[in-house]
């Protein structure tokens, strides 16, 4: 991700806080989930629905996909490179990389509470 | 290329038909070949192309400013103000089929209840409100336009702006035609009996007799005069041309902040002006009875005519809340 965000560029356009995936709605999921593959390296959209299909075990829906990149182009979550054959890989900016780390830390949170809680619970998996 | 890959592509292609123009120029090509690849992988998944069609949808919202997908502010403006121009068409049809029925019904006779006279006197005033609305709107478009035109600067806006004309020509030579020959036309012995004049009421009556409920009485449609059914055939046909090249001309004219300002205020002016019309339509619906003659019932087409343009309003409120949230106050002059 420190790689990622070093190599990463400016916003195209809007001026977007580290928050920014907190606005994105039902598409925030999927965002977090390109954002995390992309923070390995760049990838065009086939590579994307692979890899997070490897390590989140979810599939996402071409759809779903191209809803969630085009909004993260446009907040400069992600940046597209130039087209390879008619795949065009993304990369994430160094805003993308603020905006997915403060985004995963604060999901962090809520899982240490609710394993901790459930710990504490008495309840047996 | 195998030909299970040819087919892939042929779905591929099919499939993003869904997206509008914009986006299949930005995404498509990049689309299409993660379509293909997946479609190779599993070529049949009803779950994909629901996904497809849902996404394709809300990219047509987004790209008419529908969504909470923020656009360049000035894309931002010009869409707001374009979706509310196609949520007022329609309200507008089926508002001005409401109003011109009851207006010539009064050539005929006074309503006789307090509720159905107030109803339509606001609905009357509320029409005035559209019409100047309408031309203080077009005006200074109309002339940006025309000054295009003058300097050869007016690529894309020619075509559209023909259209418009043409479905307004239309619209203009039949509904005087067709509305011809009813009271307070033509010379009829009752003109100007009525709350407005004859000639509007009934003018407005011929371009929105389309907006019928003969359509759900086919045998009752055949005994119409042929030349009266084509009408009702084309009278929407022409309204669809005013209203598509009415759109495109406002999404693809470059203008200053400060006019997309004033038309965003005029938007608002028009938003409000929708909700009066809906309080004056309910009145006579809540009140109306069949009245003298039995020219005032309400009747099923009139119910599901107000469903219509309440959902036609609340889209031109979310329009122009979007274009005033996110557009009007980040355009910088």
């Amino acid at each position: 991700m420190a790689k990622a965000a070093r190599s990463g560029t400016q916003p195209n356009d809007t001026v977007t806080s580290p928050e920014a995936l907190g606005t994105f709605g039902r598409y925030a999921g999927p965002a977090t989930l390109i954002l995390s593959s992309l923070a390995e390296g760049e990838k065009h959209g086939y590579a994307l629905t692979k890899d997070i299909e490897a390590f989140a075990g979810v599939r996402l829906a071409p759809g779903t996909l191209y809803e969630a990149l085009s909004r993260l182009e446009g907040q400069g979550l992600i940046q597209a490179l130039a087209s390879e054959d008619r795949r065009r890989p993304y990369r994430l900016t160094a805003l993308g990389a603020t905006a997915l780390r403060a985004h995963l830390a604060s999901q962090r949170r809520v899982a240490d509470v609710g394993l901790r809680r459930l710990a504490g619970s008495g309840y047996t998996a | 290329m195998t030909r299970t890959c040819g087919d892939a592509r042929r779905r591929a292609a099919r499939l993003l038909r869904w997206y509008p123009k914009s986006w299949r120029a930005r995404y498509g090509e990049e689309f299409a070949e993660l379509l293909a690849s997946d479609l190779s992988e599993r070529p049949r998944s009803r779950g994909r192309s629901a996904n497809v069609a849902w996404s394709g949808v809300v990219a047509r919202l987004t790209s008419v400013g529908l969504t909470s997908h923020a656009l360049e502010p000035s894309d931002q403006v010009r869409a707001g103000l374009a979706s509310l121009g196609c949520a007022l068409a329609v309200f507008l049809v089926f508002g001005a089929a409401m109003w011109s029925q009851l207006t010539v019904g009064w050539q005929w006779a006074r309503p006789d209840t307090f509720g159905t006279r107030a109803a339509m006197v606001v609905m009357s005033g509320v029409m005035l409100v559209f019409v100047v609305l309408a031309v203080l709107a077009a005006i200074p478009v109309a002339g940006v336009v025309f000054g295009r035109m003058a300097r050869r600067r007016a690529h894309g806006l020619v075509r559209p702006s023909l259209l418009v004309l043409a479905g307004a020509a239309v619209l203009i030579i039949g509904g005087r035609h067709f509305g011809n020959g009813w009271p307070g036309t033509g010379g009829h012995p009752w003109a100007h009996q009525g709350l407005v004049p004859g000639g509007v009421a009934a003018f407005m009556w011929a371009s929105t007799l389309a907006i019928s409920s003969y359509w759900a009485h086919p045998a009752a449609l055949l005994i119409f005069p042929p030349a009266e059914v084509a009408w009702m055939v084309v009278s929407p046909l022409a309204m669809v041309c005013v209203v598509v090249g009415a759109t495109k001309v406002v999404r693809r004219l470059e203008v200053s902040p400060r006019l997309l300002r004033y038309e965003g205020r005029l938007g608002r002016v028009a938003s409000v002006a929708m909700g009066v019309f809906i309080v004056g339509s309910c009145g006579w619906i809540v009140d109306g009875g069949p009245g003298p003659r039995d020219l005032f019932h309400v009747g099923a087409i009139d119910i599901a005519g107000l469903a219509l343009m309440t959902a036609a309003s609340l889209v031109a409120l979310r329009s122009i809340h979007r274009a005033h949230g996110t557009g009007l106050s980040l355009l910088a002059d």
